[in-house]
């Protein structure tokens, strides 16, 4: 097991989220010991271990590369395994505070845990499976796209969603209007739109074209700024639009 | 979901919330300094219309304009292909050409 931060080091007060659906809200405080790379994570465990018990979140890797503890850390979506408190703490005249709670836009399940099935709808709504081009069976159809090209570079730049809804959470226009696909999914459908291998662009349009799709994005790239593995859904939105006027020109809409 | 639950409870980020707007980052505070100005140019023009020759309500008519246009711009040139790594500085760009033509145009007043 990892040594515990070091006692000497500053305490933070943590302000953390508690409540279930239909239930009462509340934030509970705790003043938590943090070194230098104590992670919010790192304090929701030791929390869990000492002081409350029954506090829900979630968390698989620790390391930053499954997505799973993904909240709204200090107002912004961020990995709680890979946000070090004392750089987020709000520091000023009062005590360095951190405020956890769960992402928005997801329906709670229990303190911070909240539940994706709305995330995996609207990757489902947006067609994010891939559809192979006929002939399935040739090699031809699932061959690599060479690394390089300039194919690659423009999947490769959206390609790594880990699926973790911080973007989704982040959307103002998700917000105002839940029918919106979301950053995630069209940013999703961008990539295979790029991928000369995949068929299934013309079943996917009607969504992503449609009344709940690219059209609903302002471009004001809350998702692009909270996106831990640093892709850009906000680009991906505009390309694919670009892509449906460049149809629309040249008469193939 | 189990049936013993309560009803759903899907949070949203409030207006009134100040900890709501801590999230907010520069293409949000771009969209939405672009739709408060055009929401404000309604009611200046309206007043211009009324009495043309009032400094003030051709000062904030000016600068309603230019605001509302560059930043238009700016989301025009994002939408044909500039890259989105760029949008915090034609946010910057616009507003300080926006000052700068204002500032051009209001001491150079040719009137």
């Amino acid at each position: 097991m990892a040594p515990a931060a070091p006692l000497e080091a500053a305490p933070v007060i943590l302000r953390v989220f508690r409540g279930s659906p239909g239930g009462p809200e509340r934030f509970d405080v705790f003043r938590v010991a943090v070194g230098p790379h104590t992670t919010v994570l790192d304090a929701l465990v030791r929390l869990r271990e000492e002081a409350a018990p029954d506090l829900a979140f979630r968390y698989a890797c620790r390391v930053g590369m499954c997505g799973s503890c993904a909240m709204v850390v200090e107002g912004r979506e961020r990995w709680a395994c890979r946000t070090r408190l004392a750089a987020v703490a709000a520091g000023g005249p009062r005590e360095p505070t951190v405020t956890v709670r769960p992402l928005y836009h997801l329906p709670l399940v229990r303190d911070l845990v909240v539940g994706m099935e709305p995330f995996v709808a609207r990757m489902r709504a947006a067609g994010a499976a891939f559809v192979p081009a006929p002939p399935v069976a040739a090699a031809a159809a699932v061959a690599p796209i060479p690394a390089g090209s300039r194919e690659r570079r423009a999947i490769d730049a959206a390609v790594e969603c880990i699926g973790c809804g911080a973007c989704l959470s982040a959307c103002s226009m998700v917000g105002w209007n839940p029918a919106f696909l979301g950053p995630a999914a069209l940013n999703r459908a961008w990539t295979l739109e790029a991928d000369r291998r995949d068929a299934g662009a013309a079943g996917r349009r009607p969504a992503v074209l449609g009344e709940a799709g690219v059209l609903r994005c302002h471009g004001q790239a809350q998702c692009t700024a909270v996106c831990p593995m640093e892709l850009s859904p906000a680009d991906s939105i505009r390309r694919l639009r670009r892509g449906a006027v460049a149809r629309l020109l040249a008469g193939r809409a | 979901m189990d049936g013993t639950r309560g009803a759903p409870t899907t949070f949203r980020r409030g207006w009134t919330d100040a900890g709501s707007w801590r999230g907010a980052r520069a293409g949000l505070w771009a969209w939405l300094l672009q739709r408060t100005a055009a929401i404000a140019l309604l009611g200046v023009v309206a007043l211009h219309l009324r009495n043309p020759f009032v400094r003030t309500v051709q000062a904030l008519l000016l600068g309603l304009v230019l605001l509302h246009a560059l930043l238009g711009v700016r989301a025009i040139l994002l939408d044909v292909g500039l890259p989105g790594r760029l949008h915090r500085g034609l946010f910057a760009g616009a507003l300080v050409l926006a000052a700068a033509l204002f500032a051009l145009v209001w001491w150079w007043r040719w009137y």
